[in-house]
């Protein structure tokens, strides 16, 4: 497999406290790879750190093999690394429309067939409807939909998805989740930090457990048993009990 | 009609005033921060004028055309070399930074053009007046008003339309979202003090032409900048003309009751605003 | 096992101890100092006083203030109209008129802390402006002719430095000396947590607003006091030098560069202040424009100041306001 984005000994946190501590993690083009582990087990804060959110160390983030890390989050944006933050984050005050619009006048140059405005529109029909809609008067769930929008618009290799199913009506869920496949169809790579384990597991080709900033385990997520993965998550003295 | 020409040339004075605030609401907007210099450099960038017509001979409308890019390039220089190390949640660092460098203005340009009052002559055009129904009216302030809201509708048009005002309203809304979806913020805000600092040369051209410029006298502009900016309401380039549209009535209609009363008169309207009114006139909601 | 807090270190303690010398050799003055002398440590002690009641409005309040010129102007003419006008004793009078600022800081608050960070502080220099312009068109107060305290030729030029250096010492003690005890008081620790992380303070159960609203009313008299103080020493006053922008100045110049947060910071940067103005102020419009950039450069690049710099290689403070746990050996309980 070829490498896309990959993390080397990684090392980020808040200030003097630190919250990952040496983190291994690649990921090939068109792969889908999931992120779980507890609350504050480090995937956000992974996110953010190769997003450049968080400063780092150069080659402590490496995309093509060339060192990326610690650079400014439109950089990022710019060489094919986008993001759809926890949270939603949109751009209150402007319309649907708008919100992708910024997201697509800002893009890296697209590999492939690039993604518009109208191809959003038909991953997300209701979407085409409240174009002209501000974006706090939309639902969670048509918010998170802008917000995956605007993290496609910006013609990324490596899509990082935080959470996007934080919040949702699983039905909401189940329909953001039935069109990833048509993302990483075109050679895009998705990162999912996803808390529910299982849909995590069947979303993704392969996954990393986060516990306390370290990486606890990592496979397969086809072959990686329940009892492998409770053990990675609550730590190894819980799983002896 | 003794209060009708004072509404009048309030409106006038007015739109002298918008000059002065749309910048400032548009760097409040986007960044939070206010530039106590911003008075300042309407004075720096009016001496200059006045300078350059002196050696070089130029008439106003040229003064003008010189000023706006001079006042973009120093808007884009001051924000990159300087604001940009202090934008951020904390007010204190870019409120004293730019009050330091507000005082070292003031007394380099005592230095360079001494306390004298110097003022842009422009051709006779301040003495020529139209009749506008009863009243007489100057032609100089008129231009001013045009020029006002022709800058307030450009810039909100701007704002609206453009792929620029797109990362602008993005970057006040969320800055570091906005960094994620590949907008820049920190050359937003150096194109935003440039248009802001730019905007403020016309302010510049037309202060000295219709009045007299003095190095002491920025933090004034500064006053009326923020006053006009908050009594409209903050966030919309139409609520800071307004804003000064209401504040040039209050001061105009002051000096009719009291000539001491003026300035003041702006004042207590802007205090009477904050006790009614504190989310601006302009606002829906604070 | 167990712990004990220990608050007091012996440069604490030594600090103490050269304070109370200090407020002592100020009050012995006329016995032995020069007039000069004594009008000099009068305006040090006015000038520390405005600083520090500055620095705990913006360096522990989060309210950066560029109009406490306001609250010196009001209470210095307070005095004036006292003593001069309605001839109460005018030392007395300097007591009484801090009334004044107390009574003007509420409604300003009330008004301008509805107004966001930055706007705060213009609001609070329209203020000044505002008190300025209504000083220059008010009969009472002789509008912009300014007024003489020509009361105080009935007193003899050392009953005047008596009482000057006593209200100076009196200054210190009451601005320095009792924001020290507000800050070792439960309230510094609400104090100092505000001013590290104002929101994390609030969700610790510090009401903010209300801590905001004493120090800026309790601020305003200090800065009130001061300027009653110093006016009463200059014999005359006028709407330009009461209101001066040069208050706000200095105010922010000696904290900046001192070093904000910190009581140390405000007396090394008086000092500065002081003595810069005294060598260097004859130089006028060049002296200020490096004062100016210093303060830039300041908030630029060192923003813990002199004192900040200084506590990285020796950290002995002369306010120790910190509580440190001691483990104690041995103990049964």
């Amino acid at each position: 497999m070829t490498t896309l984005l990959s993390t080397h000994g990684l090392v980020a946190g808040y200030g003097d406290m630190r919250a990952l501590h040496g983190i291994d993690f690649a990921i090939g083009p068109g792969e889908t790879v999931a992120l779980i582990g507890a609350n504050g087990a480090g995937k956000s804060t992974l996110l953010r750190a190769i997003m450049g959110l968080l400063p780092v160390a150069a080659d402590m983030v490496t995309l093509d093999g060339a060192p990326v890390g610690g650079a400014a989050p439109h950089r990022m944006v710019q060489s094919g690394v986008a993001i759809v933050p926890e949270g939603r984050r949109l751009f209150a005050g402007m319309t649907v429309d708008e919100n992708l619009r910024v997201a697509s006048e800002h893009a890296a140059t697209p590999q492939g067939t690039p993604w518009t405005q109208e191809r959003v529109y038909n991953l997300f029909p209701i979407l085409r409807e409240k174009a002209r809609t501000p974006v706090e008067n939309l639902s969670g769930g048509q918010q998170q939909m802008v917000s995956i929008g605007r993290g496609l618009l910006a013609q990324p290799r490596v899509l990082l998805c935080d959470e996007i199913s934080l919040g949702l009506a699983p039905r909401v869920v189940r329909e953001i989740y039935e069109v990833l496949p048509q993302v990483t169809g075109q050679g895009t790579a998705l990162v999912l930090v996803e808390q529910d384990v299982s849909l995590a597991q069947r979303a993704s080709q392969r996954l990393y457990c986060l516990l306390e900033g370290r990486i606890t385990l990592e496979g397969r997520s086809g072959d990686i048993s329940r009892e492998d993965i409770s053990a990675a998550y609550f730590g190894a003295s819980h799983a002896l009990d | 009609m003794h209060w009708i020409e004072g509404i009048v040339q309030g409106i006038l004075l007015g739109g002298l005033y918008a000059q002065y605030a749309l910048g400032m609401a548009l760097m409040f907007g986007v960044m939070k921060i206010v530039n106590v210099t911003h008075g300042d450099l309407v004075i720096l960038l009016a001496l200059i004028g006045i300078s350059l017509a002196d050696l070089a001979g130029i008439g106003p409308w040229s003064v003008l055309a010189t000023l706006v890019p001079i006042g973009a390039a120093i808007g884009w220089l001051l924000q990159r070399a300087m604001l940009n190390r202090v934008v951020g949640n904390d007010p204190l660092p870019s409120l004293i930074a730019t009050f330091g460098l507000s005082i070292a203005l003031q007394n380099a340009m005592l230095v360079v053009w001494s306390a004298n009052t110097r003022s842009l002559p422009g051709g006779g055009i301040q003495q020529a007046s139209v009749e506008i129904g009863p009243l007489f009216v100057g032609v100089l302030p008129l231009i001013v008003l045009i020029c006002a809201t022709l800058l307030t509708g450009g810039l909100d048009a701007v704002l609206r339309f453009t792929r620029y005002g797109r990362s602008l309203r993005a970057a006040s809304a969320d800055v570091e979202a906005a960094a994620m979806v590949g907008v820049n913020p920190k050359a937003v805000y150096a194109t935003a003090t440039a248009i802001a600092v730019g905007i403020l040369g016309f302010a510049a051209t037309f202060q000295a032409m219709r009045s007299t410029v003095a190095p002491a006298d920025g933090p004034f502009q500064l006053i009326y900048a923020f006053e006009a900016v908050i009594i409209g309401g903050l966030g919309s380039v139409w609520g800071a003309f307004t804003g000064a549209m209401i504040l040039g009535v209050s001061q105009a209609i002051g000096f009719r009751i009291n000539p001491g009363f003026g300035i003041l008169a702006g004042h207590v309207v802007f205090l009477a605003v904050l006790a009614i009114r504190p989310q601006g006139i302009f606002q829906r909601k604070s | 096992m167990s712990y004990r807090v220990e608050r007091m270190t012996l440069s604490g303690r030594i600090a103490l101890v050269v304070g109370a010398l200090a407020l002592c050799t100020i009050v012995s003055m006329p016995w032995w100092a020069s007039q000069g002398l004594i009008r000099d440590v009068i305006t040090l002690a006015c000038f520390i006083a405005v600083a520090q009641m500055w620095n705990m409005l913006a360096g522990y309040g989060g309210l950066v203030s560029v109009g406490q010129q306001a609250f010196v102007g009001v209470a210095a003419y307070a005095m004036f109209v006292m003593a001069q006008t309605w001839g109460i004793n005018p030392f007395v009078a300097v007591g009484l008129s801090l009334i004044a600022p107390g009574l003007l800081a509420v409604p300003i608050y009330l008004l301008l802390h509805r107004l966001e960070g930055p706007y705060f502080a213009i609001g609070t220099w329209v203020v000044a402006e505002a008190l300025r312009l209504v000083a220059t068109n008010m009969p009472l107060v002789n509008g912009g002719a300014g007024m003489s305290l020509r009361v105080m030729t009935q007193f003899s030029a050392h009953e005047r430095a008596i009482a000057g250096s006593f209200l100076a010492a009196l200054l210190l003690l009451v601005t320095v000396g009792g924001s020290y005890l507000l800050l070792r008081s439960r309230y510094g620790i609400a104090l100092t947590a505000m001013r590290d992380n104002p929101v994390a303070a609030r969700s610790q159960g510090v009401d903010v607003q209300r801590l905001r609203f004493l120090i800026f009313v309790a601020a305003a008299i200090g800065t009130g006091f001061a300027g009653a103080v110093y006016f009463m020493v200059q014999l005359r006053i006028t709407p330009p030098s009461a209101f001066s922008m040069e208050w706000a100045n200095l105010a922010i110049f000696i904290v900046m560069v001192g070093g904000i947060g910190s009581i140390e910071g405000v007396l090394i940067g008086a000092v500065i202040y002081f003595f810069a103005d005294r060598w260097f102020g004859e130089y006028g419009a060049s002296y200020l424009i490096v004062l100016g950039l210093l303060t830039l450069t300041t908030a630029l690049f060192f923003r813990e100041g002199l004192w900040g710099l200084w506590r990285r290689t020796i950290d002995a403070p002369w306010f120790p306001t910190r509580r440190t746990l001691i483990r104690v050996e041995g103990d049964a309980s």
